[in-house]
């Protein structure tokens, strides 16, 4: 008894330094997006307090067709690149999990690979190897739905992966195989349905990857196909009042996904803690 | 004819073979096509001579002999390691902190971590140009309070560039090492304390020790993400700074013819030095956690 | 001609042989048990019967056809995993209706079959729940549940109470062996605790490195042990060398066995006992080092000379000793087995 109040003693000093140091850490964390927050909705900021509350660089934004076909463009790229990857890994995982379990060392290499390379290898390499191929190739769409299914795989592998070894899928399939089922339905009907949670967690983490992307954007399509990474670049050198209420924006749809998978997250870890 | 169908039926089919390994083909299509022949066009790049068209390590030797490319090679290390330094000492910090607070701080903690590690390369360097830009909101500051370091602040360089870089290393270093904490047993720090061990030492002899590898881990990947950390720099000085990924880039794009060879060997350097890291840290970690589990 | 028939069946991953040459049957209606130590090889077999995993020669026969080559959801064969085999995502009711489903059965039929099957595993009442609501034991009968519905020709359990607690193992294996019983399936049971395995089985099929060491009823195994492996792993022999043996009892053993006294068979007295009581047994003299109970019988270690036995004695007040203690032991002469030294054929 006595031992216990003592180790809690010291500990009981510390969360006030922690709490500083925490506090300080957080806010030069917040303080430069707080500024941009608060610069979007200001005429000026040139003495120590901001001066004209205006919505203006909002109205102005949301009135620019630019800006929504960069955000569509973004969205189109984010949901079939991720669709894309996610069949892709679904198929493979399959010949990983019900017929050749040796692969799955394979596949976590080829899979982690990208993890490394990071975006500027990734598209320079792209581009240098199909620009001026002539073919569908060379395609600058193309070109960039093939970068993004190779720059989400990381993610999306490691939340497939650990949602199969979480159910133990080879012997869910062994189980409806020896009750007459075969090994591919038994993937698509009874392992599928028990990993869709999983897969749907870094699917949008994947999609908040890609929502984040400037450097395979700029360098592949550049202004042929801004998104809206590409869109706040060009924008940038013209108007900062308009820039500071797009980089909320994205601010906005990045934290607001995070903040469901954050959510999501914990909340399968309860389930599987009961 | 007869016999042949007549075997076949009084033998239930077996599964064929390779009929199961169909449904990798896709996947093995794209990995081929986005990931492997990329990688090996560079390499091809790098090898064959921009000028005299042979194989050999022409470019490289025109990379290493190159003032611009030498300065974007050192700069480019010198960056990625400050930055992970520092973003490794803060992290180190916010995470022993974090991991002592109420589950409440932590939480909320984690979540500005979370949030805020998202906040990284266009929009970042947009929200530093407000910050502490020509006409920055802090640099205003500065020059009417008169505090030197604040006005006289200059963001097109290589400081103002280390600045963003060790913004975006705090909350991913800190989200990498927070789990290496929660492996911290407090019977540690009980034993320790019945053997009459001071603070100082639990942490450098106990706790420090144990967390390493994860440390050296993160490290590694510190060094990595700043290493091939385009946008935030691409943002704020363009391609008028010398970075390796912006030299590489523009090797491929701009208005300058494009120079498969030079960039090519430029990518490989960025990729050796990666690899590089790795392989030191791996040897390191693995020193660092023999005969233990890692936390 | 038995029901199910291994012929020859060779295992090899990659250059480990894990089963060598396997030849034996199983009648209908049996419940046999593949009993051994972990990585013996019994698992395995299991499921190469299963279709699980392909047999590398050899050939496996089921009711008279060769099913070596059939895919593994066309042998109509139900199997028990160790646990985690129910689909989490669906019911228990949905999870036993499963392989009905697979075999295109008439909604009514299935219905019904599923309601006789919850009943006989007893867990009515839990239909609507879902796996991970389920106790291990109800998910292990849940799972039998499942693999008795289809009326499969063969039922392979694979260690499924090894991840129960003793007392609901107990209970499961009484459940479990009415079951079989009831239905008259023809049921294969791996397992690596002999009690079990002695409780359950019709047929024992005692496992060892790959081969097969023993066989017989639980009776014939638990009474005559065919090498040094099989009296070891069943029971719990007390096995004297030669040597050992003939200088504490001064009776003659061939060379290359062993002897095998088990601990009941031993008498223990306080007093030499008397020319009658001794007929036909050898009498030594030995000291008491300890004691344990183990549930109505007493463990006795026994010092005798440079040998230590383990003698069981029923718990009774007037036939306690205490450690240090002098006593007689009787040991007949008829329960000294001479069993060949090592294993059977695995001494290569």
């Amino acid at each position: 008894m006595s031992t216990k109040a003592k180790a809690a003693a010291p500990a009981k000093k510390t969360p006030l330094a922690a709490k500083i140091f925490l506090a300080i850490v957080a806010i030069y964390l917040l303080v430069p997006f707080a500024t941009t927050f608060i610069y979007s909705l200001f005429v000026e900021w040139t003495d120590i307090l901001p001066s004209g509350f205006t919505l203006r660089n909002y109205i102005e934004l949301f009135g620019n067709m630019t800006f929504w076909a960069s955000i569509g463009r973004t969205l189109v790229l984010c949901l079939i690149s991720v669709a894309i990857t996610i069949v892709l890994l679904l198929l493979a995982m399959y010949v990983v999990v019900a017929v050749n379990r040796k692969l799955g060392r394979f596949m976590q290499f080829a899979c982690m690979i990208p993890y490394a390379l990071q975006g500027v290898i990734l598209s320079i390499g792209i581009i240098s190897l199909y620009t001026g191929t002539g073919t569908l190739l060379s395609n600058r769409m193309v070109m960039l739905f093939g970068a993004y299914t190779i720059l989400v795989l990381p993610y999306i592998y490691q939340g497939i992966r650990n949602a199969l070894n979480a159910i133990d899928a080879n012997m869910l399939i062994q189980a409806a195989e020896m009750l007459g089922c075969g090994r591919f339905r038994a993937y698509v009907q009874v392992v599928l349905p028990n990993i869709v949670s999983g897969i749907l967690v870094s699917s949008l983490l994947a999609e908040s990857i890609i929502f984040g992307d400037f450097v395979l954007a700029n360098n592949i399509a550049g202004t042929n196909y801004q998104n809206i990474q590409v869109f706040l670049q060009a924008n940038m050198g013209k108007s900062s009042g308009l820039s500071s209420a797009i980089v909320v924006v994205i601010f906005v749809v990045v934290a607001i996904v995070t903040g469901i998978v954050l959510k999501m997250q914990n909340g399968s870890q309860k389930t599987a803690k009961e | 004819m007869a016999k042949t169908s007549q075997k076949a039926t009084s033998r239930p089919a077996r599964t064929i073979p390779f009929a199961g390994y169909i449904a990798l083909i896709p996947f093995l299509l794209v990995i081929i096509g986005y990931e492997l022949l990329p990688l090996a066009q560079l390499v091809i790049d790098a090898f064959i001579g921009k000028e005299s068209g042979a194989l050999g390590l022409e470019n490289f030797i025109k990379v290493f002999t190159t003032p611009l490319y030498q300065q974007s090679i050192v700069n480019s290390v010198w960056i990625s390691i400050v930055s992970a330094i520092v973003g490794i000492v803060v992290a180190f910090l916010a995470a022993r902190f974090a991991y002592e607070s109420s589950p409440r701080v932590r939480n909320a903690f984690t979540m500005v971590l979370n949030m805020m590690s998202n906040f990284s390369g266009v929009p970042l360097a947009f929200a530093f140009m407000i910050l502490m830009g020509n006409s920055g909101v802090l640099t205003l500051l500065g020059q009417q309070w008169g505090i030197p370091f604040l006005a006289d602040f200059d963001l097109y360089t290589g400081q103002g560039l280390l600045i963003l870089y060790i913004y975006f290393q705090i909350p991913l270093a800190t989200l990498l090492l927070l789990p290496a904490f929660s492996g911290i047993r407090k019977e540690w720090r009980e034993a320790a304390t019945i053997l009459q061990a001071s603070s100082a030492v639990y942490w450098f002899r106990i706790v420090i020790p144990n967390l390493m590898p994860s440390i050296l881990g993160t490290l590694s990947v510190l060094f990595s993400n700043a290493l091939a950390a385009y946008a935030t720099a691409y943002a704020v000085v363009m391609n008028n700074y010398a970075l390796l990924p912006l030299q590489i880039t523009s090797k491929f794009k701009g208005d300058v013819q494009i120079d498969a060879a030079t960039g090519g060997a430029l990518a490989c350097v960025l990729i050796i030095l990666m690899v590089v890291c790795t392989l030191i840290n791996n040897y390191f970690t693995k020193r660092a956690s023999k005969g233990r589990e890692i936390v | 001609m038995s029901y199910i028939e291994f012929h020859d069946v060779v295992k090899r991953f990659g250059d480990n042989t894990v089963l060598d040459h396997i030849s034996f049957g199983i009648e209908k209606g049996d419940l046999v048990t593949l009993l051994g130590p972990s990585g013996c090889g019994k698992s395995t077999l299991l499921r190469c019967l299963s279709g699980l995993e392909q047999v590398s020669e050899g050939r496996i026969m089921l009711d008279g056809a060769d099913i070596t080559e059939v895919p593994a959801s066309k042998r109509n064969i139900g199997m028990v995993f160790q646990q985690y085999s129910l689909f989490p995502n669906m019911t228990v009711e949905r999870n036993i209706a499963f392989g009905l489903k697979m075999q295109k059965v008439a909604q009514d039929v299935i219905d019904r079959k599923v309601r006789e099957a919850i009943d006989m595993v007893e867990l009515t009442g839990k239909e609507k729940a879902y796996p991970a609501n389920l106790s291990g034991g109800q998910q292990q009968r849940a799972a039998l549940a499942r693999s008795i519905v289809t009326e499969p020709a063969v039922l392979l359990l694979d260690e499924p109470l090894s991840a129960i607690d003793a007392k609901l193992r107990k209970s499961l294996q009484a459940r479990i062996r009415e079951i079989q019983q009831e239905l008259g399936l023809t049921t294969i049971f791996v397992t690596h605790d002999q009690d079990e395995a002695m409780v359950m089985s019709d047929v024992i099929q005692l496992f060892h490195a790959g081969r097969i060491e023993q066989a017989g009823s639980p009776v014939e195994v638990y009474t005559k042990p065919v090498s040094e492996f099989a009296a070891s792993f069943i029971g719990s022999y007390n096995q004297l060398s030669r040597d050992e043996f003939q200088t504490m009892t001064g009776a003659d053993v061939p060379a290359g066995h062993v002897v095998a006294v088990r601990p009941e068979t031993i008498g223990i007295t306080p007093d030499a006992p008397t020319p009658a009581d001794a007929a036909g047994c050898h009498v030594v003299h030995g000291t008491v080092v300890g004691s344990t109970p183990r549930g109505n019988v007493l463990r006795y270690t026994v010092r005798v000379g440079a040998v230590t036995l383990r003698v069981d004695a029923l718990f009774r007040s007037f036939h306690m000793f205490d450690p240090g203690q002098d006593v007689y032991l009787s040991i007949p002469k008829h329960d000294c087995l001479n069993i060949p030294e090592g294993a059977l054929r695995s001494a290569a």
